[in-house]
């Protein structure tokens, strides 16, 4: 039932064997890249020349395009035609319907706002695919992130999975008493409905349990934690970040020096 | 000297009227083994979370009296301290995993990370505490695929690993098979015998009386009785107040009455079963049952 | 309505081949219990008798029904299943709602399902707490709102997934007397306890599972008394059974009065 409780894949590769800092650090990079760079072309270059690269680098291709086809495009698509109609731009109407007149403009700002969050969400994704999340949270932990603060971050990037194994034991616990998901659209629709109510509540309850069940394990204590793992950190992470740390400052730069 | 020392316990949880635990008084010896009894809702959970720090620390209420473990009152300790001394496994198995790990082992390595034990000492421990519980070839497995009395036996070793001082646990057989069970009374027996001090919620009376030093009765937040084993699991009282009783002593009291149990003590055991009933007279033993 | 297992295996996703070939046949109104080690696939056996899982090969029928051919709410209307863990059932906000969400869903009308659902609670002792939220309840009671959540479908098997743990005696009393109340009317009683005295005086038939393939399947006495063959599925015969063996009796004794008459001689 709770098979996969993250989106976490895991492979030998270079992206896996890269130190978690170093990825998070890419991550980083690229959005801010994406959302400073003075060029409109920039996320779209990124996303070519970076992102679908990375995903191959850390043979996780697969399963990259399933997500950016079930979650990334659709999010990213919407957001796109919400900002191009309503976005109240001067300039060349392109069409009039009722109230909405996009202007080129605004679709042109559309599309580029839409390009940094596929971006900022893929780079996310990638990190969530090829890091083991209890490592990233003890390489955190260990460079002074406070231990409550990396387990929240932790739990966010699982509640989706999460939520997830949550509302299928609700629905097998639910057809097991007769209710019937199947069927039309209507049908399977109007099942959801029994199901928000204590996916939040039973979310709520296990929170609380969990919280006590890892303080019975010092999960709050104030020694400096140690880890099972051995978290890689080699000369080439560090080339790497210092690297990344000087391509924001140029983009940065670039932006402030063209502006 | 009493490692655990509770004078005048009394606890309230928030917003209710009654009393969960009411005038409390329990010492306990280090490496002494002692068993807690009672019906449902007697307050054996809420004695175990006051034991481990979560009454006061977690669970607010309105605690009175002195909770003293190793010499530091609960109350003026922090609960990441506290809990160094005392482990407890908790009632429910099935959220006690962390969710923060993708293997059983990792989940069980999960505490000692926490403390700050180096890895190779980690590794150690935990294939140790593997051995113990029997649950050395699930070490790869996700801890979330588990059938119920193997997430019970994850959830007990997670709390062994940390080797605290005092080792609480409440119902940490209600999952496991017959036989597993009997092999779990009979590692805590021997870490007590070591020096842990062992605290433990149970129904399963003849274990109990097999392997506990002491038994204390709960009811409705009170002490109802102390004492041995045997003193206490065959007292009259348990079974007018719906305590579980072995299948031993409530046959024998059946017999007792027919005048077919002839000690005066009742049995609880299944030796003090054999050895009394070879005293019923009758038909020769292979006689019987033709 | 009876059920027909032929050849079932299962292996989960994950690659755990839990069971392995089993085949049984369970009559309209037995009582069965199931008992056998941690792991041994108890869960996973039941979990195919309303669909939650289906075979990896081999077939599950209850009465006509292949499972394979029929959704898990439409198996409903034949078996009710009380999950082990009570907090993967429950999903109501009072128990009153609980109680009643199966039987409203099997279409029955509103007089039968008040009339279920008021009979299940009182069955439970649940009766005072109808406007409770289950989650306000200690896990034991949940473990009786789930139960009864259950009994209220009325369906003619019912599947109990370890009902006594954590229960206290007169818990334990109560659950007997679900189990004897349901055979009164006609019903499939299916449980899964590690209880082995609860098994050997409230049902007449033990199935031992080891390792996903059934170890013994009989009459209660005769397999309860096997103490070899049960421990190496890590069951202990009950404790009468142990004694009436100790004290020499000649036939396996499994409750105080069996036990009584053969002490008598
Ligand atoms: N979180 C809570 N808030 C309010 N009351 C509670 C809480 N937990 C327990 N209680 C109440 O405190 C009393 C003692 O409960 P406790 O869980 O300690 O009993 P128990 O002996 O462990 O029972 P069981 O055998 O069912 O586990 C009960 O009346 C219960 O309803
Ligand atoms: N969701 C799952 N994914 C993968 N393996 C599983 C899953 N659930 C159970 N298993 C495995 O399948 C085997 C049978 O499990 P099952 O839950 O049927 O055992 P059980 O007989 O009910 O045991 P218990 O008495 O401990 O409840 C075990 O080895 C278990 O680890
Ligand atoms: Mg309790
Ligand atoms: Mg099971």
């Amino acid at each position: 039932m709770h098979e996969r409780l993250s989106f976490y894949v895991h492979r030998e590769s270079f992206l896996h064997h890269l130190n978690p800092l170093t990825k998070l650090t890419l991550v980083l990079g690229l959005i801010l890249v994406a959302f400073m760079a003075p060029f409109y072309w920039t996320p779209h270059f990124l996303i070519l020349f970076a992102i679908i690269p990375l995903g191959f680098l850390g043979r996780v291709a697969y399963q990259y395009f399933n997500a950016a086809l079930k979650l990334i495009l659709p999010a990213a698509g919407f957001l796109f035609i919400m900002q191009a109609l309503f976005q109240p731009f001067e300039g060349q109407e392109l069409f009039r319907f009722y109230f909405l007149h996009p202007t080129l403009e605004s679709v042109m700002f559309a599309f580029s706002n839409a390009t940094r969050i596929i971006v900022m969400v893929s780079s996310f994704t990638l990190l969530l695919l090829t890091t083991h999340p209890s490592e990233l949270m003890s390489d955190l932990t260990r460079r002074g992130l406070p231990p409550q603060f990396a387990y929240v971050i932790i739990s966010t990037l699982q509640i989706l999975p999460q939520m997830q194994a949550k509302a299928q034991t609700i629905i097998a616990a639910q057809r097991s008493r007769g209710l019937d998901t199947d069927g039309s659209f209507v049908k399977r629709v109007g099942a959801l409905v029994p199901l928000v109510g204590p996916l939040v509540f039973g979310s709520l309850v296990e929170v609380e349990e969990r919280a006590i069940a890892i303080e019975a394990r010092g999960f709050t204590s104030t020694h400096p934690k140690t880890s099972l793992r051995e978290i890689p950190d080699s000369n080439l992470d560090r080339i790497i970040r210092w690297f990344l740390v000087v391509i924001v400052i140029v983009t940065v730069g670039l932006k402030i020096w063209l502006s | 000297m009493a490692i655990v020392n509770l004078q005048n316990v009394t606890y309230k949880y928030p917003l209710t009227e009654s009393l969960a635990l009411n005038n409390i008084n329990l010492q306990v010896n280090e490496g002494e083994f002692v068993a807690i009894v009672g019906p449902n809702g007697a307050g054996k959970s809420t004695l175990c979370y006051t034991l481990a720090g979560f009454v006061p620390h977690f669970f607010k209420g309105e605690l009175t009296g002195m909770v003293e473990v190793a010499g530091v009152e609960s109350q003026k300790s922090k609960l990441h301290e506290w809990v160094l001394n005392v482990g407890l496994a908790f009632q429910n198995p099935f959220n006690q995993i962390s969710g923060a790990k993708y293997t059983v082992y990792e989940e069980l390595a999960f505490g000692l990370e926490n403390i700050g034990i180096p890895r190779d000492e980690i590794k150690i421990r935990v294939e140790d505490a593997m051995s113990l519980t029997g649950i050395r070839d699930l070490a790869d497995r996700s801890p979330y695929s588990l059938s119920g009395g193997q997430q019970q036996r994850v959830a007990l070793t997670s709390i062994l690993v940390m080797q605290p001082k005092v080792l609480v646990l409440d119902e940490p057989t209600s999952q496991m098979d017959p036989i597993g069970t009997r092999e779990v009374f009979g590692v805590i027996r021997q870490m007590a015998h070591r020096g842990l001090t062992v605290i433990l919620v149970e129904h399963k009376v003849e274990w109990i009386a097999n392997f506990a030093d002491r038994v204390v009765a709960l009811k409705d937040g009170s002490i109802l009785l102390e004492g041995t084993p045997s003193e206490v699991l065959t007292s009259d009282l348990l079974a007018e107040n719906g305590f579980g009783i072995s299948r031993y002593t409530s046959v024998a009291r059946k017999a007792k009455a027919q005048g077919l149990w002839k000690k005066e003590r009742l049995p609880v055991t299944l030796d003090e079963a054999v050895e009394g009933f070879a005293l019923t007279p009758g038909p020769s033993p292979e006689g019987r049952g033709e | 309505m009876e059920i027909t297992i032929s050849n079932l295996q299962f292996s989960y996703p994950a690659g755990v081949h839990a069971l392995r070939g089993i085949s049984l046949e369970i009559n309209s109104g037995e009582q069965v219990a199931i008992v056998g080690q941690n792991g041994a696939g108890k869960t996973t056996l039941v979990k195919h008798f309303n669909g939650l899982l289906q075979p990896t090969s081999g077939s599950v029928l209850i009465g006509d029904w292949d499972t394979t051919k029929y959704s898990v709410s439409k198996l409903a209307r034949r078996v009710g299943y009380v999950f082990q863990n009570p907090d993967e059932q429950l999903f109501c906000k009072t128990v009153g709602e609980e109680v009643a969400f199966g039987p409203k869903n099997l279409g029955y009308d509103k007089a039968r399902v008040e009339s279920l659902a008021k009979d299940a609670l009182a069955m439970t002792e649940l009766s005072e707490k109808t406007e409770t939220n289950p989650y306000d309840l200690s896990a034991t009671w949940r473990k009786m709102v789930a139960l009864a959540s259950i009994i209220a479908m009325d369906t003619d098997i019912v599947i109990f997934d370890e009902p006594t743990t954590g229960q206290d005696a007169v818990n334990v009393a109560r659950i007997a007397h679900v189990v004897k109340t349901l055979r009164e009317r006609g019903k499939t009683v299916i449980t899964i306890t590690h209880d082995i005295d609860f098994c050997a005086e409230n049902f007449e038939r033990v199935i031992a599972l080891s390792q996903g393939k059934v170890l013994l399947d009989g009459q209660a006495n005769d397999v309860l008394g096997q103490e070899e063959i049960l421990a190496t599925t890590y069951v202990d015969p009950p404790q009468l059974t142990r004694l009436g063996k100790r004290l020499g009796f000649k036939q396996t004794v499994r409750n105080q009065e069996e036990f009584l008459t053969a002490l008598k001689g």
